[in-house]
């Protein structure tokens, strides 16, 4: 099963979520997989951090489905995550895992999913989030990902995908702190909010 | 911490706009976290380390509201990597009001090197803080914090000690 493939699938299901995804090859690929989606999807640069800043996002704004795309690699990096989103139960949030079992932007090296003994949808189960799945065909992925779009608890999907970059994507050439602009600005556009505001002029 | 120093930090926050505060539990600020659960204007969310904390904050910036990471100056060590990340990366702040271990008065050995390195470790990040040790000055401090950080864009932090959190 290819990543992109899998992108371009749930890409299709998505036009008012927000999304949060990782590091690496999959923001090129998510940012040609998923266009439309351009303005509404910020890439963070940190193992661990995805899902996390996901939830903190879910939090703030309760009334909008967020889906973050970590990584196998992101999720090991930070398990607590699971026992928190485990407790909170945040009804607005879909996780995908994409499970290459190797750190794939430093050239392969293996993550501990690659023993094929460690098993994240079953771990987020045992911390509590009841619907965790593992796909491994596209039409498994695309099935679970209606049912996480439309689920009243967290839903997180483990896909497990293969190492290889889709080859011939555009890459993005913006850095952390445009994407955060552009993602802040769609968010104050589409919520009527301001989170930053003019200068006081004092 | 005396009731009064909690209702300090409580009405800093809400004055601050936070509504929602991720914590790991300490315990100097063992008074303010019940207190925080019971507020019905603000969320708590209990972390199971400091450094998710500060993402899961990051995320709340990104959503309008304000969020609080509120834990022992132990904690900042474990969220260095976050912190780093998203403020300087991105530009994402994160405000933090953590308990002072370690100061001079401390009696504890296991608490001597949150001392020691809390202020190398905001500084190396050139995060700008105050240490408040007087109650009265508590609210206008975590009031400040989030005015700097919603200017700069960038992290900020109020550490209390001395005889608001002893």
């Amino acid at each position: 099963m290819k990543r992109f493939d899998c992108m371009s699938v749930l890409a299709r299901r998505l036009s008012d979520e927000l999304v949060i995804l990782s590091l690496g090859a999959s923001v090129d690929e998510w940012y040609n997989a998923a266009p439309h989606m351009r303005e509404a999807s910020l890439f963070q640069q940190q193992l661990g951090c995805v899902t996390p800043q996901a939830f903190g996002l879910a939090a703030g704004l309760p009334h909008r489905r967020i889906v973050s795309l970590d990584t196998d690699g992101g999720m090991m990096f930070n398990l607590g995550i699971l026992a928190t989103i485990g407790n909170e139960q945040p009804k607005n949030l879909l996780i995908v895992v994409w499970d290459n079992e190797c750190y794939q932007s430093i050239g392969g090296p293996p993550t501990h999913t690659a023993s094929g003994r460690v098993d994240i949808a079953a771990i987020a189960r045992g911390a509590g989030l009841t619907r965790a799945y593992t796909a491994r065909t596209v039409e498994e992925f695309d099935t679970h990902c209606a049912e996480g779009l439309a689920a009243q608890e967290p839903y997180l999907i483990v896909a497990k995908v293969a190492g290889a970059v889709q080859p011939g994507i555009r890459r993005k050439h913006s850095d952390g702190r445009e994407d955060k602009y552009i993602f802040v600005r769609h968010v104050e556009r589409t919520e009527g909010t301001v989170i930053m505001g003019p200068s006081e002029h004092n | 911490m005396k009731p009064s120093a909690v209702d300090a930090v409580i009405r800093g926050l809400k004055k601050a706009g936070v509504s929602i505060v991720c914590y790991l539990p300490d315990s100097l600020f063992r008074e303010l976290y019940p207190a925080l659960d019971t507020d019905p204007d603000i969320r708590t969310i209990r972390v199971t380390n400091e450094s998710e904390g500060a993402a899961i904050c990051g995320g709340v910036f990104l959503s309008g509201k304000r969020a609080a990471l509120v834990m022992e100056n132990s904690g900042l060590r474990a969220s260095v990597e976050p912190l780093a990340r998203m403020g300087l990366g991105a530009g994402i702040p994160v405000v933090m009001l953590m308990s002072y271990r370690g100061e001079l008065g401390e009696n504890n050995w296991w608490a001597i090197p949150h001392g020691i390195t809390m202020e190398p470790v905001l500084n190396a990040l050139r995060i700008p803080y105050r240490i408040v040790t007087e109650e009265e000055k508590v609210e206008r401090a975590i009031m400040d914090a989030f005015s700097w950080s919603y200017a700069a864009y960038y992290h900020s932090a109020v550490a209390l000690g001395g005889s608001v959190v002893r």
